[in-house]
C-alpha cells in the first residue's frame, strides 16, 4: 500500500434515474494515481459512459441523478462541487474527449480558433499567444502541416484528424487527468492504432493520468495500467492488466473473453455467453449475471461484494475461482 | 471449374460525388476492376476500411445496383441479361443480412409477418405452411414461434439480426451476403450471432460472403479473404495463410494494427502513416503506395494488377515475392496455462447449461 493520495478517487458511485428503483451505476469505486491510465470495460448499458459523464458533472439537466457517493480530485469531491467549480475544473484540470469527432466539434468555426477558446475560458493570454499555443498543440497531436491545418473548419479534415483535433484541444491547458470515452471507436483500425500510439505518447510526455471508456478488450491491453471491468451497472472485476488478462476471475470476465475471436484461428466454435444483459426496469436482486452464468447458485442471491483475491485484485463472485468452486460444487443448490 | 457459385468479372462502379451547374461532375470509382470467384459452400470474406467500396462489391454481386462495366454470372449467367422471372428466381437464391437490425425491419410489422414477407412475395406454400416455415425459422434463429406477434421495438438488437438472418434464409437461399451483420453488435451478443451463422451454413449448406471490418471475426468465420483498398482488392487467398503470411503490404499494415487483448502484446506499431487517400482522385500507380513503407519509383507510376502468387494466392504487388512481411503472431495472444484451464472450466459449464434461450451447445472435447 502506498500512502500517496491518489489523484482520483472515487467511492461508492451511485447513478439512477430520477424516481426509479434500480441504480444504473452501483457503488463503483476506483482509485488513480498520477500519470496512470485506467480503462473501464464492458459491453452497452453497463455505465461506463455515464460514470464517466458524472465525474465530469455533465449529467446536470438530464433526467439522471447522482445518488451518492463522492470523487475526490485534488481535493475537490467532482461530485458535489458547485457548477461554478466544476466549470473552472473541466477543460482545465480535467479534460474529455468524445467517441464522435465530428459532433464535438463545432462544424462552423476554424480549428485554431475552437483551440483557441479552450485556452482562452482558462488562461488570460494575450491573442497571439494563445494562437502559438493552439499551433503548438496541433503539432504535438502529430497534424501534418498544422499551420494551415489551424485556419481549416472540421469538414475539410478526415475522421482521425478530427481526433486529433478533439486531443489538441483537450490536452491545450495541460490537464492532471484526461478523461476519453471510446475515443477510437469511430475510427479504422489503422487510424485507431495510429490515435491510441499518440495517446500512450502524450501521456507519457505529460504525465497526465487517463480514464479510457471502451468496449474492446484489445484496446485494453494496449493502453490500460489498471482495468475495471463493468456489468449491469457494477464493477465485477479489477485489477492491473496482468491480473485482468493472465487471471481472469469472474464469470463475466472469462464469458467476453471466450466471446471474442482470436486471430489465430484456433478456436472451432466461440464460447458464448447465453442471454441478454437485463434492462434497466428489470434489474434482478443480488449478483446481476447469475441468470447468464454458468456457475450461479442459491448463494447468487445475494450481492456479492469486490472481494479482494490478493494484491489487489478484485473480484465480485462468491465463487472466484471458479475452478475451485466446479470441484467442489456438488452440495451447492443450483440456482 | 465448375464450384463457382457467383463471379464478378471486370466489375466497376462509379458515383457522382459532386455536380456542379458548370464543368464536369467528381466522380468516385467505388468499385474498380474487381474479378472475384466465390465458390459454392465456402464463406468468403470482404475486407477493408471505410471508403474501400466493399459494400458496394456487397450490392453489385447481389444486384441490388448496377455495375457501370463488367458482370456478374450466378450458375453461369450474367445476371444483367436475366429475364423478370428468372431476376425472380435470383431473389429468392440470393440474400442480404444488412448492418443495422434497427432501420431494416420495418417498424409497423409483427415479427411473423416480417419473415413471412419473402414467402409471400414469392408465392411459397399456403397459409399455414408458412405459418409453420416461420416458427422453424425462429427456432433455427434461436428465437421462439411466439415471438411471431410481437413487433421489432421489442427486442434487442442482438435478437433483431436474429430475425433479420431469418427473414434473409425464408425463401431457402443458397447464397446469403451479409453486410457487417454482426458489428453492430456487442462483443457477447455477437459472438451467439457468429455461432447461428455457422451452424445455419453448415445445416443449410449455404455459401457466404460476409463484409465486415473486423479481423478476428473475418478470421474466425472465413475460408478465404478478399482484401480491399480504394475499391481494388490487393490480397486474395485462403484464410489462414493469409493471416500467418499476408503477401501485400496494406494486409501487413491491416493486421498489424489489430489490438490484440492479452498482454505483452503491446508493440510499437505504427506502421502506415496519414489517411487513405481521396477516391474521387487516386494516386498513379499502385494505390496503396502514398502509405506503404515499401514503396518504390516503379510503384508510383505503374499500377499492379491483382496476379497470381501462388496456389490460392493472388495479390496486386510489383514487390510481393521479394517482401517478406510480418502475419499474426499467435503466440502473442498466448495465455497462461493456469488461465487456459479456467477457460476450459468456464467452457465446460457453460456447455452443461440448460434452459438457456440461445443456440445448441456442442461440447469442445476438454478434460
Amino acid at each position: 500500500m502506498t500512502t500517496a493520495i491518489p489523484l482520483l478517487q472515487v467511492t461508492d458511485l451511485s447513478i439512477r434515474v430520477r424516481g426509479t428503483s434500480a441504480p444504473l451505476v452501483d457503488n463503483v469505486s476506483f482509485t488513480l494515481n498520477a500519470g496512470e491510465t485506467l480503462c473501464i470495460v464492458g459491453e452497452s448499458g453497463c455505465g461506463k459512459s455515464l460514470t464517466a459523464l458524472a465525474l465530469m458533472g455533465l449529467l446536470e439537466g438530464t433526467p439522471l441523478q447522482v445518488e451518492k457517493g463522492s470523487a475526490l480530485f485534488q481535493g475537490v469531491d467532482l461530485l458535489s462541487a458547485k457548477p461554478e467549480t466544476l466549470r473552472g475544473l473541466r477543460g482545465d484540470r480535467v479534460a474529455m474527449i468524445f467517441q464522435e469527432p465530428m459532433t464535438s466539434l463545432n462544424p462552423a468555426l476554424r480549428i485554431g480558433e475552437q483551440i483557441a477558446e479552450a485556452i482562452r475560458e482558462h488562461r488570460d493570454m494575450p491573442r497571439d499567444q494563445v494562437r502559438a499555443r493552439a499551433l503548438e498543440m496541433l503539432k504535438r497531436v502529430r497534424i501534418p502541416a498544422a499551420d494551415k491545418r489551424l485556419d481549416e473548419y472540421p469538414h475539410q479534415l478526415s475522421g482521425g484528424m478530427r481526433q486529433r483535433v478533439m486531443i489538441a484541444m483537450a490536452l491545450a491547458n495541460d490537464p492532471a487527468l484526461l478523461i476519453a470515452d471510446e475515443p477510437t471507436t469511430a475510427l479504422d483500425v489503422t487510424i485507431q492504432a495510429q490515435i491510441l500510439e499518440l495517446m500512450r505518447s502524450l501521456g507519457a510526455e505529460t504525465g497526465a493520468a487517463q480514464i479510457m471508456i471502451t468496449h474492446d478488450l484489445g484496446v485494453v491491453a494496449e493502453m490500460a495500467d489498471k482495468v475495471a471491468v463493468m456489468y449491469a451497472g457494477r464493477i465485477v472485476e479489477a485489477g492491473t492488466t496482468a491480473q485482468i488478462f493472465d487471471d481472469p476471475q469472474h464469470p463475466y470476465t472469462l464469458g467476453l473473453m471466450s466471446s471474442m475471436p482470436s486471430l489465430a484461428g484456433d478456436q472451432e466454435r466461440l464460447v458464448t455467453i447465453p442471454g441478454t444483459v437485463p434492462s434497466p426496469a428489470n434489474m434482478p436482486d443480488g449478483c446481476r449475471f447469475a441468470a447468464r452464468c454458468p456457475f450461479a447458485t442459491g448463494r447468487c442471491k445475494e450481492t456479492p461484494l469486490l472481494q479482494d483475491q490478493g494484491a489487489g485484485h478484485r473480484v465480485a463472485c462468491w465463487h472466484a475461482p471458479v475452478e475451485n468452486f466446479a470441484a467442489n460444487s456438488r452440495d451447492e443448490v443450483p440456482a | 471449374m465448375t464450384d463457382i457459385i457467383l463471379s464478378a468479372q471486370g466489375l466497376v462502379r462509379r458515383f457522382t460525388a459532386r455536380k456542379p451547374l458548370f464543368g464536369t461532375p467528381s466522380v468516385v470509382q467505388a468499385v474498380s476492376d474487381v474479378t472475384l470467384d466465390v465458390r459454392r459452400g465456402e464463406t468468403l470474406a470482404i475486407v477493408g476500411e471505410s471508403g474501400c467500396g466493399k459494400s458496394t462489391l456487397a450490392r453489385l454481386l447481389t444486384r441490388l445496383l448496377a455495375p457501370s462495366e463488367g458482370a456478374v454470372v450466378y450458375d453461369g449467367r450474367d445476371i444483367a441479361s436475366l429475364s423478370d422471372t428468372e431476376m425472380r428466381t435470383l431473389r429468392r437464391d440470393m440474400q442480404f443480412i444488412f448492418q443495422d437490425p434497427f432501420s431494416s425491419l420495418n417498424p409497423r410489422m409483427t415479427v411473423g409477418a416480417l419473415i413471412e414477407e419473402p414467402l409471400r412475395i414469392h408465392r411459397m406454400g399456403s397459409a399455414p405452411e408458412r405459418r409453420a416455415k416461420v416458427a422453424d425459422l425462429l427456432r433455427k434463429v434461436g428465437l421462439r414461434p411466439e415471438h411471431a406477434d410481437r413487433f421489432p421495438h421489442e427486442f434487442s438488437g442482438g435478437q433483431r439480426q436474429r430475425i433479420g438472418i431469418a427473414r434473409a434464409l425464408a425463401t431457402g437461399p443458397r447464397i446469403v451476403v451479409g453486410d457487417e451483420p454482426v458489428s453492430a453488435l456487442d462483443v457477447s451478443i455477437q459472438a451467439q450471432v457468429v455461432n447461428i451463422l455457422e451452424d445455419l451454413k453448415e445445416e443449410l449448406g449455404l455459401t457466404l460472403v460476409i463484409i465486415a471490418h473486423d479481423l478476428a471475426v473475418i478470421r474466425h468465420i472465413s475460408d478465404r479473404v478478399a482484401v480491399m483498398y480504394l475499391g481494388e482488392i490487393v490480397e486474395l487467398g485462403d484464410a489462414a495463410a493469409l493471416f500467418e503470411k499476408p503477401a501485400h503490404p496494406y494486409t501487413e499494415t491491416l493486421l498489424s494494427a489489430i489490438p490484440i487483448p492479452a498482454t505483452g502484446a503491446r508493440k510499437a506499431r505504427s506502421l502506415v502513416d496519414g489517411d487513405p487517400p481521396n477516391p474521387i482522385s487516386p494516386p498513379p500507380g499502385c494505390r496503396f503506395h502514398t502509405r506503404c513503407p515499401y514503396a518504390q519509383a516503379r510503384c508510383r507510376s505503374e499500377r499492379p494488377g491483382l496476379r497470381t502468387l501462388a496456389p490460392d494466392r493472388q495479390v496486386a504487388c510489383h514487390f510481393a515475392e521479394d517482401l517478406s512481411l510480418a502475419g499474426v503472431d499467435a503466440t502473442m495472444a498466448a495465455r497462461p496455462a493456469a488461465a487456459e484451464r479456467r477457460f476450459a472450466v468456464y467452457s465446460n459449464a457453460r456447455a452443461n447449461m440448460t434452459g438457456a434461450e440461445t443456440n445448441k451447445t456442442k461440447l469442445p472435447t476438454e478434460e
